[in-house]
């Protein structure tokens, strides 16, 4: 711990919440959160929607009243609205979703400058400011440029840059980096620190992504408007005794089962099982696992310290794994697939479109065969959704051609579309229907018989978790039942190829799980051909091959593991740094050559070619600088590591030519 | 494994299926939609009463003020023909400035003016003149004013022109007239309540028949279920179809309630023609009117913007077809131009049939230009739906 640490851990907090209680009508949205932020800190808020994140950073930036508890800042109770305007001038909040707060028709500059005066900035701060701000965020040369106009990371970072203008001493975040690319988040941390390090202020942030936790000083694991947990994100991980462990075996579908029969938490990542083994120290959960799998033969097996999400489930104390988990069930759904099913179930071959004078898919090809699951992988904006509409056929391509069983989209007709499932951003359900009137409207959609339906609705229901739902209106179940029942409705006609566009966002990680689950078990045990677009690059490792997208082109295609394994090759192991203090370290770091350093909370995280040569190299550079180095060990590479690989490389390509 | 049953269904029986299956959800969905319900129930029901009960171009009640400075026999005479329903005594002015104040400030719809040698004028057969002054600052019912005034004051000279031919010698039965013999036809009561509630039921049947099917077909665009559909074997013509029917369906039975339910019992408005007919042609006017709607959600990204174009839309349509005004007081050009709007036609259907019994032979130059314009709106809108995704 740094010494900065030490000192703030003494002083009072700037936040102090205790007991807080938020309703919404007769639902309960935060039922007794207590947490205390310190001054100079970044305290993380992590959980998925419904959560309640967003009510008490609202109620913390005196935006929102509550219904019982305390929440007092700087000192002062927000009692009343009149207290609430005591502090708001000491503080910035950044409300959800990209670029919200500002206005698109304006430039950059007339954003900040409107924001300023709304906070009363006398005209010489601002002019210092903006340019100081701008200088930072390398925002300064794109100054004249409508807000609307600006790229996902951008617009976020001027918005960070807006809220930032009156120098609040506490910057409230509500999920600044929700879709943004992985490059443009890591800008985004590493400005957020260099920002509240310089003028000693404090944040609370907060995510859905369980993976960025390793951002903060501290945190809260948030579920279902309580703290499951807080702390450290180290001691977080620590909180539940267990080590992670991830395998190849032959016969996948099998293992995953005798695994589940043991352990809670057993999922598949393409290829691999990956396993929380709570309570069991390393060799233990090998020998167990060794027994368990008994026949089966073992290709691979590791582990390491566990996951976050594997903590946040445990804590829950959930049985994650879902019924038809089991193929020894036999209940199997699937069409009979036809002979030609060897071929690809869907293929883009130089797929682009243009909307106007922007491209949002450049010359995209991959293929998808039966019985696999395809990933497309990227940021808001990235392309992937409108890859799936041409390849759904809702729009025509501007050039190249998309086809699902050969046949090409723009000219399929009834057959081919009776082979397709389709689960839109959002599920798209008729949120006024109850659950079983969904699923009879899409079977009478696809033309199924009276007993077909009945047999789906039953399917749907049993397998989706969706038993006592069945009169619940759609628009009333909570997010992971509203995603299982939208996967039912597109499987109703049992189609051979599926395609998902981001049918996980804003899920919990239960839910998710059980999703990966039902999408696992269709792959394996039925053939079916899955396309799948997320933004969250820990899901990534889900599928059995990835497409990583950037700006409308895919930078890198292959197996997860395949993808990690090139860039170990071409870059180098990634290696974990904690030295004091950070900022400084981090400057010099990428001052001597290591320019894809990041800055990851209080460590440093960069990708050496040789890491235990290099370690001592670095251990050696920073001490001679006069820095304090704690330690320097290796980590796995990340999915995310992995896409910030590519697209670094190929933008440096591009400044080349 | 179970294999799925065989198809025994033929292609066309799961086409109109699949067309039956969306239409319910739409109106199951209308259903539960408290709002927009709530206003479809609304405007079949509680507005024809209020059409019926309140808005009237009729001239009634006026108040009428009088400065009598004659204050003679005759002069109370001629005062006392203004009577109810059209006029109302309001009382008398003391002087000429005096009225003119009460009718600046609308407390009087006229004022009378008789002046002092009103009586002596009379009885010595010489002319004798009464100003009239009539606020017609709301143009129809000052015409009606000045209009009905005329009548009196030329109903009150009439026995005095009399009495004044036979003490000149001659006989004014003799004197060659005119009688007036006016039948009534079609409304012999010339009750308002049967024009009103009609043109009302007319004007509500426009905007749900546009608004309803416009609302149903964005509320899938907005949420995303469209897209959905489209990646289905449905086709564009499956959905629309299915909008504009279950649309029609609430619009026919809307109609039958307000007709049935209302304005008939209540308001003893005659339904001389076939009812078959007439819903029939109501029908073709829903499709009409839908594909008005289905075109204008082609173009608007959601609810709000839907709302506006529908209004843009139904007000020149309600205010220019004749619904409220004849078509003939209209100029030419915009005769020509109102041939295209699809209520023009409807509305000689609607009266045509609702209170004079005609039937389809008299009908036909109304039904046909509102079936090609139905036809034309429906291909537009069929066609801009497939355009607005790419």
């Amino acid at each position: 711990m740094g010494q900065a640490a030490l000192v703030a851990a003494a002083e009072p907090p700037l936040v102090r919440v205790d007991g807080f209680v938020k309703r919404y009508g007769r639902r309960s949205a935060v039922a007794g959160v207590t947490l205390d932020i310190r001054h100079g800190e970044i305290y993380g808020l992590i959980g998925p929607d419904g959560a309640g994140k967003s009510s008490l950073m609202k109620a913390i930036a005196g935006v929102l009243s509550f219904d019982a508890g305390s929440v007092e800042v700087f000192g002062t109770s927000l009692v009343s609205e009149a207290a609430a305007e005591l502090v708001k001038d000491r503080l910035g909040f950044m409300p959800q979703g990209l670029g919200l707060n500002l206005y698109a028709e304006l430039s950059i500059e007339e954003n900040i400058d409107f924001f300023a005066r709304l906070r009363l900035v006398p005209a010489a701060a601002l002019a210092e400011r903006k340019e100081r701000l701008l200088a930072i965020t390398r925002l300064a040369q794109f100054r004249g440029r409508p807000m609307k106009h600006l790229s996902g990371g951008m617009k976020q970072k001027l918005a960070l840059v807006c809220t930032l203008i009156h120098e609040p001493e506490l910057i409230i975040l509500d999920e600044p980096t929700t879709g943004v690319d992985p490059v443009s988040r890591r800008d985004f941390w590493l400005i957020l620190s260099e920002i509240l390090h310089e003028r000693g202020a404090t944040a609370l942030v907060s995510t859905a992504y369980m993976d960025e936790a390793s951002r903060f000083h501290r945190l809260a694991l948030m579920f279902d408007g309580r703290v499951l947990a807080e702390g450290r994100p180290q001691e977080l991980r620590r909180r539940v005794p267990g080590v992670s462990v991830q395998l190849r075996a032959g016969r996948q579908a099998e293992a995953l089962a005798r695994l589940s029969s043991r352990f809670a938490q057993v999922q598949a990542l393409g290829a691999w099982i990956h396993v929380f083994a709570q309570d069991l120290d390393a060799a233990a959960a090998d020998a167990e696992i060794r027994a368990l799998l008994d026949d089966i033969p073992l290709d691979e097996m590791s582990s390491t310290e566990p996951e976050l999400e594997d903590v946040f489930i445990a804590s829950l104390h959930q049985k994650t794994a879902a019924p038809f988990a089991d193929p020894a069930s036999g209940q199997s759904f699937a069409a009979v697939r036809p002979a030609a099913a060897d071929g690809a179930a869907i293929e883009a071959r130089d797929l682009s479109r243009d909307f106007g004078d922007f491209r949002a898919v450049d010359s995209v090809s991959f293929s998808v065969r039966p019985g696999e699951i395809f990933g497309l992988l990227g940021a808001n904006g990235a392309g992937k959704t409108t890859c799936i509409k041409m390849l759904t056929g809702i729009i025509p391509p501007t050039g190249g051609e998309g086809s699902v069983g050969g046949i090409d989209m723009r000219r399929a007709g009834r057959a081919i579309k009776q082979r397709i499932g389709y689960v839109s951003q959002a599920f798209s359900l008729y949120t006024d229907l109850t659950v079983v009137e969904n699923v009879r409207l899409f079977a009478g959609i696809y033309g199924l018989t009276r007993r077909e339906t009945e047999d789906r609705l039953a399917w749907t229901i049993a397998n989706g978790g969706l038993a006592g739902y069945e009169d619940e209106t759609a628009g009333s179940l909570p997010m992971g039942l509203r995603q299982r029942l939208a996967l039912g409705c597109a499987l109703v006609h049992r189609p051979q190829v599926l395609f998902l566009d981001e049918p996980t966002s804003g899920v919990d990680p239960v839910g998710r799980r059980q999703f990966w689950q039902i999408l696992f078990h269709l792959s394996r045990v039925e053939g079916v051909a899955i396309l799948i677009t997320t933004h969250y690059m820990t899901e990534a490792e889900h599928c059995d091959r990835l497409a990583l997208m950037y700006a409308g082109r895919i930078v890198a295609d292959a197996a997860p593991a395949e993808l990690k394994r090139r860039v170990a090759e071409e870059a180098g192991g990634l290696l974990e740094i904690s030295a004091s203090p950070v900022l400084p370290a981090l400057a010099l770091l990428r001052g001597s050559g290591f320019t894809d350093a990041a800055l990851f909370g209080e460590h440093i995280h960069l990708l050496a070619a040789d890491a235990d040569a290099a370690g001592a190299r670095l251990h050696q550079l920073l001490s001679q600088a006069g820095m304090t180095v704690g330690h320097i060990g290796r980590r796995p590479l990340s999915m995310e590591d992995v896409f910030v690989h590519y697209v670094t490389r190929l933008e440096r390509g591009e400044a080349m030519q | 494994m179970k294999r799925p049953a065989p198809r025994t269904m033929t292609l066309a029986r799961i086409w109109l299926q699949q067309i039956a299956v969306l239409a319910a959800k739409e109106i199951r969905q209308l259903l539960r939609d408290r709002a927009l319900f709530i206003y479809t129930v609304y405007i079949f029901t509680a507005n024809i009463l209020i059409a019926a009960g309140g808005a009237s171009n009729e001239l009634r009640d006026a108040p009428v003020r009088v400065h009598d400075a004659d204050r003679s026999v005759a002069s109370r005479d001629l005062i006392y023909s203004f009577q109810e329903p059209q006029f109302r005594l309001a009382g008398e002015v003391d002087s000429p400035t005096e009225a003119l104040r009460l009718l600046d400030r609308g407390e009087a719809q006229m004022v009378l003016d008789i002046p002092s040698d009103f009586e002596i004028s009379l009885r010595r057969q010489q002319p004798a003149h009464v100003q009239a002054l009539i606020d017609t600052s709301q143009a129809n019912i000052g015409y009606l004013a000045s209009s009905y005034t005329a009548r009196i004051v030329a109903r009150y000279s009439e026995p005095w022109v009399q009495r004044n031919i036979i003490r000149a010698g001659g006989d004014p039965r003799q004197l060659p007239t005119i009688k007036n013999e006016l039948r009534v036809w079609y409304n012999p009561g010339l009750d308002s309540k049967w024009f009103n509630t009609i043109s009302e039921l007319l004007t509500m049947v426009t905007v749900a028949c546009i608004l309803l099917p416009a609302a149903a077909m964005i509320r899938e665009k907005e949420r995303g279920t469209l897209e959905q559909l489209l990646v289905s074997p449905l086709t564009p013509l499956q959905i629309m179809l299915s909008k504009l029917l279950s649309m029609m369906l609430v619009m026919l039975c809307g109609t039958a309630v307000a007709i049935f339910g209302i304005m008939m019992p209540l308001y003893h408005v005659p339904f001389v023609g076939s009812v078959p007919l007439f819903f029939l042609l109501a029908a073709l006017y829903a499709f009409t009117n839908a594909g008005l709607g289905l075109v204008a959600a082609t173009f608007a990204r959601n609810s709000a913007q839907v709302g506006l174009v529908v209004l843009l839309m139904v007000m020149p349509i309600v205010m220019l077809s004749g619904t409220w005004t004849p078509m003939e007081s209209m100029p030419v050009w915009l005769r020509g131009l109102m041939y295209f709007s699809p209520l023009r036609h409807f509305i000689e259907i609607a009266y045509g049939i609702l209170l004079r019994g005609a039937g389809f032979g008299l009908l036909w130059d109304s039904v046909l230009p509102m079936a090609a314009i139905g036809v034309a709106l429906f291909a537009l809108g069929l066609a801009r739906f497939r355009r607005q995704f790419t």
